[in-house]
């Protein structure tokens, strides 16, 4: 009984702090527009963060001068931990998580786990009719509104043929000593994606497909071949050590800086990096194949006690528009639409119109992507 | 006896007095023993008592959304997380690489700090002077600045290197080993050590050391028998807090350890963080925790004894 009460008082006391810190937060903004602005809450790499601010926001509050938005930046989700537990508690105890709209990885856990505001109500986003189907499910409540996928890029001056298919890539990393590498899956998605590129060779349609879709402890247990593989490579690899770049700029560092010839890169960076003059011109990218590297939807939640959720509708709605998303294309971001290309400006469109962007491969359901960083860390690092 | 009166008088107010400046002193205390308490204390306890697999109340949604909980099986809890903690394969490897890097780079520290302070005391002068503000440098850049800096200048294209290989010699790479991790503490953790242990060694009397002299003691004699036992106390001080500086590090060997083995810091955040094992966490920062308590005894110790010594207790 005085048990029960001490935690009672315990648990209302840890409330009362969350609520404190939180009304802390967002008094101000809320005080002077209540309602219209959308509190954004990113987390994702620089890149991402530079597409909301450098570009879609300005055109939004341009379109639609009643809302604004404030942004909240997490780099690379390194927070994606705590902010889940903030939103999960928001939402059990029916509060305002203080954030309504969330563009990053954690979006379809949130799905996963019903604490988003339902997609049933298509009306009140009417722009979705244009996304796929097939995109929207993958989604369960989480909004796609672009893509990307990770492609591998190469040094054009030193590698004349580059190697095609995954077999012939891992064969050229061995006869090129210290020309390719990848960074920590932990890090960053690129080098997740060619990790998971791997393990995925050595199995099953079926047994990949689970992977994606559901928690699955049995399954990850067939990993082991993977492992020996990538494992295989740390003689190989840059450094030819065992060591790997921390993260996607690590990456892209030092495939610009000429230190190796092959690796794994985000689609959109790379665009970026090319355009901005940033990486070598000499540096080109394309798609492996059997199987290719993962790519696919980037998904926006709106968490379902989000205080100014009508508002993040609205910013959703729009960033779904054919502007929107000739602008997630074309700007610096260079991302795919989620929308049909023949939707977009034609101009943006020509140079996409090659990739379909409901065939590209998933990669894993969110916990066996967070059990396949761990035991990537466990098996594959600075055992040579 | 009116002399004695008026003594007693003087003396109950000074007790007053006293009683009352300790009870003003005793509430100045309070708001930072209060926030200890409150901000540091409670998450500790309720930390703990995640650890032991109590996942019900204020730890609720951490184990609701953190992978690999161990819940509790008997009253007091379970050990299983952390027995899971030591029989991960990762786990000897990185306390390993803790310790090492924590041993090897505190006694680095202390020698080139006492090296710098023996020499600022008997040689003195403006070189003296002008190394020793020199050596405070690091404390006012930002360590994620100088770890960055140290990761280009060691890198596979950095300045060593390349200055190596125009006169036909392959320099290692340092970054992604704990030799770098090694540079990276030494750098940040310096200018507090030949701050402390200079600062104990100016207060060495000028006359032990020259009768010491007069008396035909050399160099080596004066500085092991004379200044290493008088500042024996900073010396220690500087130590512990050299080698729990370094125990918890995150930024350095972030940016300059390799991926694996590495320091458990930034082990602990990998397993908070992307592989979503808060227990696991927690269970690592306890044995973090429990090592620089070890340290931290010889602080007290040598503060005792400093105490013993000079008559205070």
């Amino acid at each position: 009984m005085l048990k029960n009460l001490l935690k009672k008082k315990l648990i209302g006391a840890f409330a009362l702090t969350t609520i404190t810190a939180l009304s802390l937060g967002v008094t101000a903004p809320v005080s002077q527009a209540a309602g219209t602005t959308v509190r954004l809450y990113i987390s994702a790499d620089t890149n991402i963060q530079d597409l909301w601010v450098k570009t879609l926001i300005p055109a939004f509050t341009k379109d639609f001068p009643q809302y604004d938005v404030d942004v909240t930046f997490d780099r690379n989700g390194a927070n994606d931990a705590q902010t889940l537990a903030k939103i999960t508690a928001a939402v059990a105890t029916k509060r305002d998580p203080g954030m309504d709209l969330i563009d990053g990885g954690i979006s379809t856990t949130l799905g996963g786990a019903g604490l988003l505001f339902p997609l049933s109500y298509t009306s009140l986003i009417p722009n979705l009719k244009n996304v796929p189907k097939v995109l929207i499910a993958n989604g369960k409540g989480a909004i796609p509104y672009r893509a990307s996928t990770v492609l591998m890029a190469y040094n054009s001056k030193n590698v004349k043929n580059p190697p095609k298919t995954l077999n012939e890539v891992l064969t050229w990393i061995k006869a090129n000593p210290g020309k390719f590498t990848y960074n920590a899956p932990s890090g960053g998605g690129s080098g997740a994606s060619f990790v998971v590129t791997v393990l995925d060779s050595q199995l099953t349609a079926a047994e990949t497909l689970k992977l994606q879709t559901v928690a699955d402890k049995e399954t990850q247990a067939k990993w082991a071949k993977g492992w020996e593989i990538l494992r295989s490579l740390n003689k190989y690899t840059y450094g030819q050590n065992g060591t790997y770049p921390t993260n996607n700029a690590g990456t892209l560092d030092l495939l610009s800086k000429g230190l190796v010839d092959l690796a794994p890169v985000w689609s959109d960076q790379i665009a970026s990096a090319l355009k901005a003059g940033t990486m070598p011109k000499d540096i080109k990218v394309y798609s492996i194949t059997n199987p290719s590297l993962t790519g696919g939807p980037a998904f926006l939640s709106i968490p379902a006690t989000a205080k100014n959720r009508s508002a993040a509708r609205a910013l959703v709605n729009w960033v779904l528009t054919p502007a929107a998303q000739s602008l997630i294309v074309a700007g610096n971001m260079n991302g795919l639409p989620v929308i049909p290309v023949s939707k977009l400006d034609t101009e943006v469109a020509a140079n996409i119109s090659s990739i379909d962007i409901t065939t590209l491969r998933p990669g894993y359901y969110s916990t066996n992507g967070n059990d396949m960083k761990a035991a990537w860390a466990n098996e594959v690092p600075g055992k040579l | 006896m009116t002399l004695f009166k008026e003594v007693t008088a003087v003396e109950s107010l000074a007790v007053k007095k006293t009683a009352r400046l300790s009870l003003l002193g005793f509430f100045m205390a309070m708001p930072p023993v209060l926030v200890i308490i409150s901000f540091i204390g409670a998450p500790i306890l309720l930390a703990l008592a995640f650890s032991l697999g109590f996942i019900t109340g204020p730890n609720r949604i951490v184990a609701l959304i953190g992978q690999e909980i161990y819940p509790k099986t008997s009253w007091w809890g379970t050990l299983d997380a952390f027995k899971s903690v030591i029989n991960d394969s990762r786990f000897p490897g990185d306390l390993k690489t803790t310790l090492t890097v924590t041993i090897v780079s505190t006694t680095l520290v202390i020698i080139m700090a006492l090296g710098m302070a023996i020499y600022q005391r008997i040689i003195g002068g403006r070189i003296a002077s002008i190394l020793v503000a020199l050596s405070l440098v690091p404390l006012f850049v930002p360590v994620v600045i100088s770890a960055f800096a140290l990761r280009t200048f060691y890198d596979g294209t950095g300045f060593l290197k390349t200055v190596f290989y125009h006169i036909g010699l392959n320099f290692p790479t340092l970054t992604m080993t704990s030799n770098a991790v090694v540079i990276g503490v030494i750098w940040t953790s310096l200018p507090f050590a030949i701050l402390m242990i200079s600062s104990g060694m100016q207060s060495v009397p000028d006359a032990l050391i020259e009768s010491a002299q007069d008396a035909g003691a050399g160099f080596l004699r004066i500085v092991a028998t004379i200044m290493i036992p008088l500042a024996f106390v900073p010396i220690v001080i500087a130590t512990t807090f050299t080698a729990i500086g370094i125990m918890g590090s995150f930024t350095i060997p972030y940016f300059l350890g390799a991926n694996q083995p590495t320091m458990l810091g930034v082990e602990i955040s990998n397993f908070f963080g992307p592989y979503n094992r808060p227990q696991h966490s927690v269970v690592m920062a306890f044995i973090i925790f429990s090592a620089a308590a070890g340290i931290a005894i010889l602080y007290i110790w040598a503060n005792i004894r400093s105490a013993h010594q000079s008559g205070r207790i």
